[in-house]
């Protein structure tokens, strides 16, 4: 049984379709306090003037720090910090949901949660396709996690709604990780960051990525290329 | 353009592990380099090394064939630290390349072999057929979701 939902403007699949009314409010909330389509959340407060980033709630000051902290990390390629200045947290709001729903499903034997495309499991071994940027109806690839890593996200050029500004040189970003938030933030990060993005989070985060640029070459860290081939014997 | 771009920035750290070999073995080493580095011969065979590539295609030069034992070649500075690699010769060619030391960054062990190679397409498109409980894309909008193929899997599965 699948559970299905609209939020943050995309639609949540929950597998199996358990503590729904929980993990809704969960998604809710996120959207409700950061989401810069609503002119009543927190955030469009403070990028309206009316509310004071020192005077915002706990969560969105942590959601904040952890944004400054990744900017950081990677070396401003990802950053919450928009070009006209407003401070736009949805590069890592939806991870930040998708993992406190993880938290809720935990010890509830395997389940998968897909928000828009970014898919957490349970750790069970499991195989997740790829769409294909050029024919979003069709898959690139698929890969096989063994159980050992928990989080796939892709980010791509045209995203709605990331206010991804890059440089152009990735059309789309798959990272798989242990942690559904590394995954999200540097797939992010390496489409805004392009190739020293790319080279320097394969060498500093435990992630498999598969990019592609421009003219639809194919990029894999070792480890992807295995999982890959792990999908087609399964 | 791209293809090369990472390529050439992958083969660089390699040829510059490549050389630290290639003087620790004194093998076709040019004269302006002999003398440098601490070659470690230990003459021991390879045994527990992991995550990197091993070497085919290292052919001996001239007149020396590559003698068996397993050789340290010299640290190479990274961005992330200092590398130090262990090549094994094991009948006149190389069968194992291992790194002495891995960095760290934050805490984190750091695979210096973890960089993204191009990879061909088909290869990638054989994978497109098998059954997936899920599909990752860049975040689609509601009106998307129902055209999506994980909006099929999800009536599947419903």
């Amino acid at each position: 049984m699948t559970h299905v939902f609209e939020t943050m403007g995309t639609v949540v699949s929950i597998q199996p379709a358990i503590r729904i009314a929980e993990i809704e409010a969960v998604f809710a909330d996120y959207d409700s306090r950061f989401s810069l389509y609503r002119a009543d959340s927190e955030i469009s407060r403070i990028a309206d003037g009316s509310l004071l980033l020192t005077d915002a709630s706990a969560e969105l000051r942590d959601a904040y720090s952890r944004s400054i902290e990744w900017r950081s990390l990677t070396g401003g390629a990802f950053t919450p910090h928009r070009p006209d200045g407003v401070i736009d947290l949805s590069g890592i709001v939806k991870a930040l949901a998708i993992a406190a729903a993880g938290q809720l499903l935990d010890a509830s034997g395997d389940w998968i949660v897909n928000a828009g495309g970014d898919v957490l499991t349970s750790g069970h071994p499991t195989t997740v396709g790829i769409v294909d940027p050029s024919d979003r109806t069709q898959l690139l690839t698929s890969i096989r996690l063994d159980g050992s890593r928990r989080a796939v996200a892709t980010s791509g050029s045209a995203e709605r709604g990331d206010h991804i500004w890059g440089r152009g040189e990735f059309t789309q970003v798959t990272v798989v990780a242990d942690s559904i938030i590394d995954a999200d933030v540097l797939a992010t990060a390496i489409i805004a960051g392009g190739v020293d993005t790319l080279n320097a989070a394969t060498s500093k985060w435990d992630i498999d990525v598969l990019a592609i640029d421009l003219e639809g070459n194919l990029f894999a860290t070792p480890g992807f290329t295995a999982a890959i081939a792990d999908s087609l014997a399964h | 353009m791209r293809a090369r771009a990472i390529f050439l920035s992958t083969a660089g750290s390699i040829a510059v592990l490549f050389l630290g070999i290639e003087i620790g073995n004194a093998v076709a080493a040019p004269p302006t380099t002999s003398g440098t580095g601490s070659t470690n011969s230990s003459g021991s065979t390879s045994g527990g090394s992991s995550g990197s590539a091993s070497s085919g295609g290292t052919s001996s030069t001239g007149s020396g064939a590559l003698k068996d034992g397993s050789y340290s070649g010299d640290e190479a500075q990274t961005p992330f630290g200092p590398v130090q690699v262990k090549v094994t010769v094991s009948g006149g060619k190389i069968t194992n390349v291992a790194p002495l030391e891995l960095t760290t960054y934050g805490g984190r062990s750091v695979q210096i072999s973890n960089y993204a190679a191009p990879i061909i397409r088909s290869e990638v498109l054989k994978a497109q057929s098998v059954n997936v409980s899920n599909i990752s894309g860049a975040t689609y909008t509601t009106e998307a979701y129902l055209s999506s193929m994980q909006s099929a899997l999800d009536k599947a599965k419903a």
